[in-house]
């Protein structure tokens, strides 16, 4: 792989690489303050029930207790409507039903886990010995976990009257009628039902936070895991109505996010009651337990696709009927991964009609939301798995398919039919690429080769797009500081978790103002610059907003130097030119270097800019063999080609692709939450059970990049923090349902467990399936 | 995790001093399974009495056609042994697949053994060689030892001090990891000794078993095919949300003819 030429240092060091590596890294739960108390929350142990009563008497008598605090008080402080954004018009004019959801449980409990009482206390021992003191009486409900089974007539009504047949909301994108009309003409038609499965995404770091409250302003300062301040802020504001003003935030490390550490939960805003009351600053670690019943649960969406083909194979018409499932409450960031499957429904096909139908139900279970790729993952992995299901059905290589209904280069940029415009791809260029590497002719001769060794192979490819870059906020803002050394600090508001915007964001400036990486130094939610606007770090939009901004904020330090420096010169602005640090008048050959034009004090300059949606894209190819005797997969290849823009550290961004397709070979393989269908229980709710991909499990993978540069931003970028994640999903699955194809196995649904494959390739033995 | 008392015994006698005059007290070598246990709140001792740093119980002789380990040796350390390696190399080859290194370098056999969780690698080993548990009281043949999951023979307050295994002609273990925890979805020791061939398995049954009847096949032909067709009844297997009973006793078989493939 060749090297970035705005490389400055060694491509392969990160500049936090060091610190967080070697332990060094300051992480929520490392912040500890005088007099702080330490927080227990008692949580639900049954899935659905009324709350008769809850006695916290003798918990407030046991020795160190200094709070206890119930739904009551969530209900009397007015924290009970959570923000959240289904916001978009459903069926009919429909909005979207939004249940309340006080920070603690009151009257209700609706989830195994859901918090309901919180102790604090002089030690976290203390605190957890009282919580065990709180008695609560249930009056049991019966559960539904299932969001079909809560569409369903007759199903246990988790919010009465608010949201009737716990259907939160109906939508749907495209046009039904063309479909339909296409269907109607179809020379044939593939259909399949498919299940994103529910997941946790399980950051290393569990969930922590410290709140301060400060009775002078009535403010509170938060020390927690975020990706980013101004989204939390806005939604802990919305939740609580304190005034975002009156919020603030002092950050370190963040030990993975992966958009499930983007929400304002309710914990926290309990935290604050107990904050206010207490007078005393209070902090909360949870568990990994804890996390699982608590942190928001990623995917869980069950979609009918049916894919209708011409006598060529060309794509006439898609179909897709959902059920997404939203956990008990729309958590904040919950629709996003509904969206986002409407942006990019025709993914990088030319599909003329396209129709998407949406059932967003509540079910008694963690609330889901985002989680990396947020509904990108989900929609690739339908439309990838229908295009290679109808690639077998009709016989029809599967690359060979995909090239005949590709987007042409030339038709960019592409207007779908649910509206999106797809700025560029080339994606027969991608494809030629990645069978290339991948060596996809020579296919057959390993698969016979593995047949001599007892192996099934499987082939299995995606080529997928994806919308990524754009965020909420109104505009994205970076701030420089220079000082007298000639040092410039970048201050945003985004927040790495893993994600190395030190190193990233600090080539940018470094490369704009043409200085070496270690005179830049990157400060992410650093307080005092918490004024600044800007989008969370998510939907993989941070080089593209924050980056960018970066680059202007770079280029506008300059201008702001020149008529500085022209002063000093005593020349026009005009006659001043700027090179690696020093500006310098031509016609008098005098010089000013940049620090000095802080000698007097710091220089400052905000940056700031607002930007679309990039669509980074790119095909992979995998190689499986499964062992018939024990179901387990080995993943024999792995080579991917991606279009990810122009790219500024090819470390960071092959580290983002090896993370993304990690992730989706641990959901595509073993991980999947399961709750016991009668209880409600977790029945996946630690690590003995909850599988998480191994590092083994991918052994190498073989990068190429093939980067058409994006003009939505001056850096020709492209987000792609998700879009391994994106790819990775549907072409694991295909390459597994391919090798067993032979055995006439023509479906799976994740994860593709060594049990799960054992039994599919013993019924299709013996003849069934 | 509990307030409790934790006491660093010097001597055996000592622990079972604390044994005795505190019904509450627990036993703990490396914790490995203890400590995550209290953690949770799901034990509430009122001592933790520790043993594993007592030097008599630590160590790996080799004599007589025995190989004797000490209750407090730790994983790793039997993986890694030179003396374990010669005389019983599909013993410290099982050792070296339990947990990840962080267990290994805590965990012990005489915790493994005493805890006997029913998909914990070393029952399978210790029934699968015929070996000897001894005790601060007594020797308890491993036949009479295991009695289902998490049952053993020692009685309240017994210490187990050392494991005595009979060095076989030949062993093997095959171990198919459960993909979640690690631990033994099947695992399958397969020993050759003077007396016959034992087959032991763990993971796929509620405890570790003997498999008598491919025991009995592998008498008359030691080798893989012997088992093919070998009774074994899924009923008698585990079932959960990770597997059926019939993918558990698959396992079995098809561990047993692996481990039968790698005998030495």
């Amino acid at each position: 792989m060749s090297t970035s030429a705005h490389s400055h240092h060694d491509p392969k060091m990160r500049v936090e690489d060091v610190r967080l590596i070697t332990g060094g890294g300051k992480y929520a739960a490392d912040w500890n303050f005088p007099g702080q108390l330490h927080a227990q929350f008692v949580r639900s142990d049954r899935a659905h029930a009324v709350i008769v009563a809850v006695n916290t008497e003798a918990a407030r008598k046991h020795p160190g207790v200094k709070g206890v605090f119930t739904g009551a008080d969530a209900v009397r402080a007015g924290y009970t409507k959570p923000p959240h954004s289904l916001t978009f018009a459903g069926v009919n004019g429909m909005k979207a039903r939004a249940p309340e959801r006080p920070v603690l449980a009151h009257g209700k409990v609706r989830f195994v886990g859901e918090a309901l009482a919180l102790v604090v206390a002089e030690s976290a021992a203390a605190a957890a010995d009282a919580a065990e003191l709180i008695e609560i009486e249930y009056r049991d409900l019966p559960a539904v976990v299932s969001p079909e089974g809560a569409l369903a007539d007759g199903a246990p009504q988790l919010h009465e009257d608010v949201v009737p047949g716990n259907l939160a909301l109906e939508t749907e994108a495209g046009d039904a009628a063309a479909v339909e009309a296409a269907f109607a003409n179809a020379a044939h038609i593939t259909r399949l039902k498919l299940e994103v499965t529910r997941v946790a995404p399980n950051p290393m770091e569990p969930r922590a936070c410290l709140v301060n409250h400060d009775p002078a302003d009535d403010s509170y300062l938060f020390h927690v895991c975020s990706q980013g301040i101004t989204t939390l802020r806005k939604q802990l504001s919305a939740y609580t109505s304190v005034s975002e003003d009156r919020i603030r935030f002092e950050l370190g490390d963040v030990g993975g996010g992966f958009g499930q550490r983007t929400p304002a939960y309710p914990e926290y805003c309990a935290l604050m009651i107990a904050a206010k009351e207490t007078g005393r600053p209070v902090r909360w670690v949870s568990t990994r337990s804890e996390g699982f019943l608590s942190d928001t649960h990623g995917r869980g969406n069950i979609i009918e696709g049916a894919l209708a083909l011409d006598r060529d194979a060309r794509f006439l018409a898609m179909r897709l009927e959902w059920v997404n499932d939203m956990g008990a409450y729309l958590s904040p960031a919950s629709p996003g991964h509904i969206r986002n499957t409407t942006i990019c429904m025709t993914g990088v096909y030319r599909i003329p009609a396209l129709y998407a139908h949406y059932r967003v139900a509540l079910t008694n279970t963690t609330p889901v939301s985002s989680y990396r790729g947020a509904g990108r993952p989900d929609i690739a992995y339908v439309v990838e798995r229908l295009v290679s299901q109808a690639a077998a059905e009709l016989d029809v290589d599967a690359a060979e398919l995909r090239r005949r209904n590709f987007i042409p280069p030339e038709a960019f940029p592409y207007k779908t039919p649910t509206g999106s415009t797809y700025e560029y791809a080339d994606l027969p260029g991608v494809l030629d690429k990645a069978l290339r590497l991948a060596d996809w002719k020579g296919f057959p001769k390993r698969r016979a080769r593995a047949e001599k060794r007892g192996k099934l192979r499987g082939l299995g490819i995606s080529t997928v797009i994806e919308n990524s870059g754009a965020g909420q906020a109104a505009k994205d803002e970076v701030e420089l500081e220079l000082d007298a050394h000639g040092t410039v600090v970048a201050y945003t508001v985004s927040k790495a978790q893993g994600h190395s915007h030190e190193t990233t964001l600090a080539m940018i400036v470094a490369d704009a103002l043409g200085l070496p990486l270690d005179r830049v130094e990157v400060r992410q939610c650093a307080p005092g610059k918490q004024q600044l606007q800007g989008n969370h770090t998510g939907g993989s939009r941070t080089t593209v907003g924050a980056g960018s901004v970066c680059h202007l904020a770079a280029l506008k330090l300059i201008e702001h130097g020149r008529s500085l420096a022209a002063l000093d010169l005593g020349v026009e602005p005009s006659q001043v030119e700027y090179a690696k640090g020093v500006f310098r008048s031509r016609e008098s050959g005098r010089s000013v270097r940049l620090g000095d034009l802080a000698k007097n004090g710091a220089v400052s300059v905000v940056g700031e800019g607002k930007f679309g949606s990039t669509f980074p894209n790119g095909c992979h190819i995998v190689e499986v063999e499964i062992d018939p005797e024990t179901g387990t997969t080995e993943i024999a290849s792995y080579a991917t080609v991606d279009d990810c823009g122009k790219v500024i550290n090819h470390t960071v961004v092959e580290g983002q692709l090896h993370g993304g397709i990690a992730q989706g070979a641990g959901q595509v393989f073993g991980e999947q939450i399961v709750y016991d269908p009668g209880t409600g229980q977790l029945l996946t709710g630690s690590f003995m059970d909850y599988c998480m991909p191994r590092a083994g499990m991918l052994r190498e993978i073989s990068t190429e990049e093939h980067p058409t540069p994006s003009k939505v931003s001056p850096l020709g970028v492209k987000g792609m923090g998700e879009s391994g994640c994106t790819a990775s999903l549907p072409a694991l699955a295909n390459a597994v349902v391919d090798a067993l194809r032979p055995l006439g196995v023509g479906h799976l649904d994740m994860p593709m467990t060594p049990a799960k494959l054992w039994h599919a390739v013993r019924t299709a033995r013996k003849g069934g399936n | 995790m509990y307030a409790l008392n934790y006491v660093k015994v010097k001597s055996l006698a000592e622990a079972a001093k604390m044994l005795a005059s505190n019904p509450e007290a627990k036993l703990m070598a490396g914790g490995m399974t203890l400590v995550p246990t209290l953690k949770q709140r799901l034990a509430q001792p009122s001592h933790l009495v520790d043993i594993g740093a007592l030097p008599e119980l630590r160590g790996i002789t080799a004599k007589a056609g025995t190989l004797t380990i000490g209750a407090a040796t730790k994983h790793h350390d039997v993986a890694t042994s030179a003396v374990a390696k010669k005389a019983i190399p599909s013993l410290a080859y099982l050792a070296g697949l339990i947990g990840d290194p962080q267990v290994r370098n805590l965990g012990t056999i005489g915790g493994s053994v005493a805890n006997n969780d029913p998909a914990a690698d070393y029952p399978a080993a210790v029934l699968g060689l015929g070996a000897t548990v001894v005790t601060n009281k007594r020797e308890i043949a491993a036949d009479d030892y295991f009695q289902g999951m998490f049952t053993t023979a020692l009685e309240e307050g017994e210490i187990i001090t050392r494991i005595v295994f009979p060095v076989p002609r030949r062993a093997a273990y095959a171990k198919f990891a459960h993909p979640a925890s690690g631990y033994a979805m099947a695992g399958v020791f397969v020993a050759q000794t003077s007396d016959g061939t034992r087959v032991a398995v763990t993971g796929a049954g509620p405890g570790v078993f003997r498999w008598k009847a491919a025991e009995t096949a592998l008498g008359k032909n030691p080798k893989a095919a012997a088992i093919e067709g070998v009774a074994l009844d899924a009923g008698e297997m585990n079932e959960d949300i990770h597997a059926t009973r019939e993918y558990r006793a698959n396992l079995v078989r098809v561990m047993a003819k692996r481990a039968i493939a790698q005998l030495r």
